[in-house]
């Protein structure tokens, strides 16, 4: 089996530069919904892809999610997936109406999650810019603007690990979950960095098994 | 639950990378997205087996079975014949090979997957009697071994029948 991207300690230097990410992210979202919010991150899974497309639902149902592609020194996907019922839900509260006003995915509906999605994944990606921040590097992170879907969760998630899939046998994606005023809600937030960012952040939050870490990364 | 469900034995979800085989009353089902599914069907012997392709081609030897075309496709039609216990002959149905998410990196994978199906189909001479690919959705594909048909739904959409 081909060793995964990240060993032990690299993902745990990454898991503290998400815990950030979704601090920043949990701020940001807490203004534009104006009630508190927070978002943590729940797991840093490395495992086989086929267990990791079934991590949203194992079944068949669709969902609806809101997907930014990540450009950068860090590339890959990121991810804001809802089942419909949560995903209205989200939509009253951006646009600040009664529970239960958002009856279907009118154009209104789709612009208040895409905007959500906008707000939570750019409040995420500036804070990992700023964690992996090196001297004259360019480390702007540029979302592509988010699009929304609604399809299977298995098949959006064979597609979004696929890149990881061609060069590892164990694939890592970020897993987030959100509470709004102390209710835990049914939204996820799912990093999928592509494969050579992988290895490119490997190289950033230290050397492999040694417990060094590379120049200016020491912060995280 | 209905009579035609009563008569119909619907397997677990076949998942990324792996096979299945059944027999006439069984029904095969998996989720694809960039993947193909690859139904190779007996008409006579009312036998059949899905396959879930990753890739379309395999970099090592451990990869597994069936993961990539290359190495799929053949290792279904050998659990085929062990299954027949005599010779068997089989016709094929794809689906699958979407670009889900316009702007990644690997949006062509699909259609590189379809291809290397179709080719190493055509080098077996097991005809393709039908197929759904592309697209930028994904489909849940149902392969019924009582008469071989293959049922594509997509989100949104009415299903197929191929």
């Amino acid at each position: 089996m081909k060793e995964p991207a990240l060993d032990p300690m690299q993902l745990s230097r990454l898991e503290v530069a998400l815990h950030r990410g979704s601090a920043n992210a949990s701020e940001q979202l807490a203004k534009w919904l104006d009630r508190p919010v927070v978002i943590e991150l729940d797991a840093l899974r490395l495992s086989p892809i086929a267990e990791a497309t079934e991590m949203l639902t194992a079944g068949d149902d669709p969902i609806c999610y809101c997907s930014m592609q990540m450009q950068g020194p860090i590339g890959g996907q990121m991810i804001l997936a809802f089942d419909d019922s949560s995903g209205r839900e989200l939509a009253d509260l951006a646009l600040a109406q009664p529970a239960g006003t958002t009856a279907d995915w009118s154009e209104l509906a789709m612009s208040a999650v895409l905007e959500t999605t906008n707000i939570v994944c750019c409040a995420y990606l500036n804070a990992l810019s700023d964690q992996f921040r090196r001297p004259n590097q360019n480390m702007s992170l540029v979302p592509s603007p988010p699009e929304f879907h609604r399809d299977y969760a298995q098949s959006l998630m064979q597609f979004a690990l696929m890149d990881q899939a061609l060069e590892f046998d164990l694939v890592i994606l970020a897993e987030t979950t959100f509470t709004i005023e102390e209710k835990p809600v049914r939204w996820n937030l799912l990093f999928v960095p592509d494969a050579s960012s992988l290895l490119r952040l490997g190289q950033w939050l230290g050397k492999r098994d040694t417990g060094v870490t590379d120049a200016n990364s020491d912060e995280c | 639950m209905g009579v035609e469900e009563d008569s119909q034995r619907a397997k677990p979800l076949i998942r990324m990378g792996e096979m299945a085989t059944g027999v006439d009353g069984d029904v095969l089902r998996t989720l694809l997205g960039s993947c193909v599914g690859v139904a190779l069907y007996d008409r006579r012997k009312k036998i059949g087996g899905l396959a879930h392709i990753v890739l379309p081609r395999s970099r090592r030897a451990d990869d597994p079975p069936g993961k990539c075309a290359d190495r799929a496709i053949p290792a279904l039609i050998a659990m085929l014949e062990r299954d027949a216990d005599g010779a068997i002959k089989l016709s094929a149905k794809l689906a699958g090979g979407a670009k889900m998410l316009s702007s990644s990196k690997t949006a062509d994978i699909g259609e590189q997957n379809q291809r290397a199906c179709e080719q190493l189909l055509r080098e077996l001479r097991i005809p393709i009697l039908a197929q759904d690919c592309g697209g930028n959705q994904g489909r849940r594909m149902s392969f019924d071994l009582s008469t071989g048909s293959v049922t594509i739904s997509i989100v949104g959409r009415g299903d197929i029948d191929l």
